[in-house]
């Protein structure tokens, strides 16, 4: 009864996994093949199971032939990365700021923080393209970035974490003859290393899977990052060979899974963190 | 509001252990604002003048390619909303989105939540197959299955072919291509809220279903009675984000169909960046932004009213 019972959980789980399994298969698979072998094997087994004899890096070196995808993966490795360390800087000090000194209208502007986290970001892109606009930054790098390095909610996390931080640390590091700049990024920041991690790496996906915002703030193809780049090359030449568009989606996907690997912990804990709040 | 204020006081009161004396040292304020000035000037120009201007703009017949002439024209822009067949179809897209999609993800995500809750071997492998398509960028997930639902020479229409069913023109659809994109929403989106749930389900006391295990309760009534109120909190929380966050759907039908056929998968978010950004129209554009915004504000506020109330009984 026990065994029948595995047996079947089993038979199950495994079902439900190739539902989210089988199309990633298909992408990386299909990557390695030419677009007559994947139309050839797409109603067989083959469509998910290789065999080594069809499989080529011909559509990579293609790919790269006529498209030069790293140049938009790396403006969007960068675009995530200075983000995250200007955005992590900016945010933190701010959040520092409100729970550890005493100063006029600090309730106020805590009431101002708390009140923009309702605010719909993403509804209000338009006007946002029209501040940026007026201001000469659209398709600069600048205009593109800065909307989006400050993040009010992060604002607010790092306040909540360093309400509970430990006052004294600090008062000895002043006794050492360090500034109120040189304690936080000396005693502050370093010891609350894995808030920053969690945080951070929320913001770079966030940063490295924005779509709508760069499509409006950068329309040069050179400064494009990858998600938009993508689009424009699926949307322009429909013709483009399936193997072609397999490879480039493998390739944009292997950073995200690299980073997966390395931070699974801090991923799950921060998207609960940011929701209990 | 008065709930606001409570809690506001609430917040303040933690930060009370800081105040060491009534009076403000001069360092500390200019530390203080040092520290804040790069975030509230920021915050200031890329938060708060966006919702200014569009409500100054809403207002107003203001096209970008003739600056010099916007004239305020009243309640005209909203009038017109009224009676815009387009935005209409296009607020009954997002809804219809939003009702099918928040459901079908959530379900999805409990029930692979409760099957990698098991204590067996290989378990782990299973929640990272599940969670895979999670790792996926929206614009990845599209174009992929674009190419996969090709209605003549697509991986799924062949696979339908071969149990028998004819081929189907999903995307290329009116009728089919909204349920399409909620499926693969759903279907992208169900891993991560599978991780939070699970977070849920292992902080539940497992002596409360060995009580019931004695009282002879059966699997469902266990779920129903022990599983769903243990995880309500994190249930209630995922409503309120899977709601908000459908409302602003548009990479999905903005890479995969375009908002077509007929304008069957146009949503308010997509509206808007056509006729702001696209034809330049940003009075119009403006005054939709302000209704949807204010609508959005509305809508979480009543479901986080609806999750404390709930809370509280």
């Amino acid at each position: 009864m026990k065994i029948v019972k595995k047996t079947l959980f089993y038979i199950l789980a495994s079902l439900v996994a190739l539902q989210f399994l089988l199309p990633l298969i298909w992408m990386i698979l299909s990557s390695f093949k030419i677009d007559e072998v994947i139309y050839r094997d797409i109603d067989t087994i083959f469509a998910f199971v290789p065999r080594f004899s069809d499989l080529s890096f011909d559509s990579y070196v293609e790919l790269l032939g006529f498209y030069n995808i790293f140049k938009n993966v790396g403006n969007s490795l960068i675009y995530a990365s200075v983000t995250v360390v200007v955005g992590l800087t900016i945010n933190s000090l701010a959040g520092y700021a409100l729970a550890r000194f005493k100063f006029p209208f600090k309730d106020w502007i805590l009431i101002f923080i708390i009140a923009l986290m309702i605010v719909p970001i993403e509804a209000t892109i338009l006007p946002l393209f029209l501040v940026v606009n007026q201001m000469g930054l659209i398709n600069t790098i600048p205009g593109y970035l800065l909307p989006f390095i400050i993040n009010v909610m992060n604002i607010f996390l790092f306040r909540q974490h360093f309400l509970s931080f430990p006052g004294e640390l600090i008062e000895s590091g002043k006794i050492d003859g360090l500034s109120e700049v040189g304690c936080f990024f000396r005693i502050v920041m370093p010891s609350s290393l894995n808030m920053y991690i969690t945080v951070g790496i929320l913001t770079f996906l966030a940063s490295w899977n924005d779509f709508l915002w760069p499509v409006m703030a950068l329309s040069n193809a050179d400064l494009m990052p990858i998600q938009v780049a993508l689009n424009a090359v699926f949307a322009d030449t429909y013709n483009i060979f399936t193997s072609h568009m397999m490879a480039a989606l493998t390739i944009i996907t292997i950073p995200i899974v690299i980073l997966y690997i390395i931070f699974q912990k801090y991923i799950v804990e921060g998207s609960m963190q940011s929701g209990i709040k | 509001m008065k709930k606001f204020i409570k809690r506001f006081v609430k917040v303040r009161n933690t930060t009370e252990h800081f105040r060491h004396s009534e009076h403000y040292k001069t360092r500390d304020i200019v530390s203080a604002y040092g520290f804040l000035t790069p975030a509230l000037i920021l915050a200031i120009l890329f938060i708060v003048l966006p919702i200014i201007l569009a409500f100054t703009y809403g207002f107003t017949d203001y096209y970008l390619l003739k600056p010099n002439d916007k004239e305020f024209i009243g309640l005209e822009n909203f009038k017109r909303m009224i009676t815009d067949e387009v935005l209409i179809q296009s607020f009954k897209n997002t809804i219809k989105f939003v009702v099918f999609v928040v459901p079908l993800q959530l379900s999805m995500a409990l029930g692979l939540a409760l099957i990698v809750n098991k204590k067996v071997r290989g378990v782990g492998f299973f929640r990272t197959a599940y969670f895979s398509p999670a790792v996926l960028s929206l614009v990845v997930i599209s174009i992929l299955w674009t190419v996969m639902l090709n209605p003549t020479s697509g991986l799924i229409n062949e696979l339908l072919e071969n149990v028998g069913i004819s081929k189907q023109p999903f995307l290329s659809s009116a009728s089919q291509a909204m349920y399409t994109i909620i499926a693969i929403s759903a279907w992208s989106g169900c891993g991560y809220q599978m991780m939070i749930f699970l977070a849920g389900l292992k902080n539940i006391d497992g002596s409360l279903y060995e009580a019931a295990d004695i009282d002879g309760a059966n699997a469902f009534q266990k779920f129903l009675f022990i599983t769903i109120p243990s995880i309500k909190p994190i249930l209630m929380f995922l409503v309120i984000t899977t709601t908000i966050q459908a409302f602003k759907l548009i990479v999905q039908p903005m890479v995969m169909t375009g908002g077509g056929p007929d304008y069957s998968t146009i949503t308010i978010l997509q509206y808007i960046y056509e006729y702001g950004f696209r034809h330049r129209n940003i009075g119009y554009a403006s005054a939709i932004t302000l209704v949807f915004t204010i609508f959005l504000v509305v809508i979480s506020i009543i479901i986080k009213k609806l999750f404390i109330e709930e809370k509280a009984a």
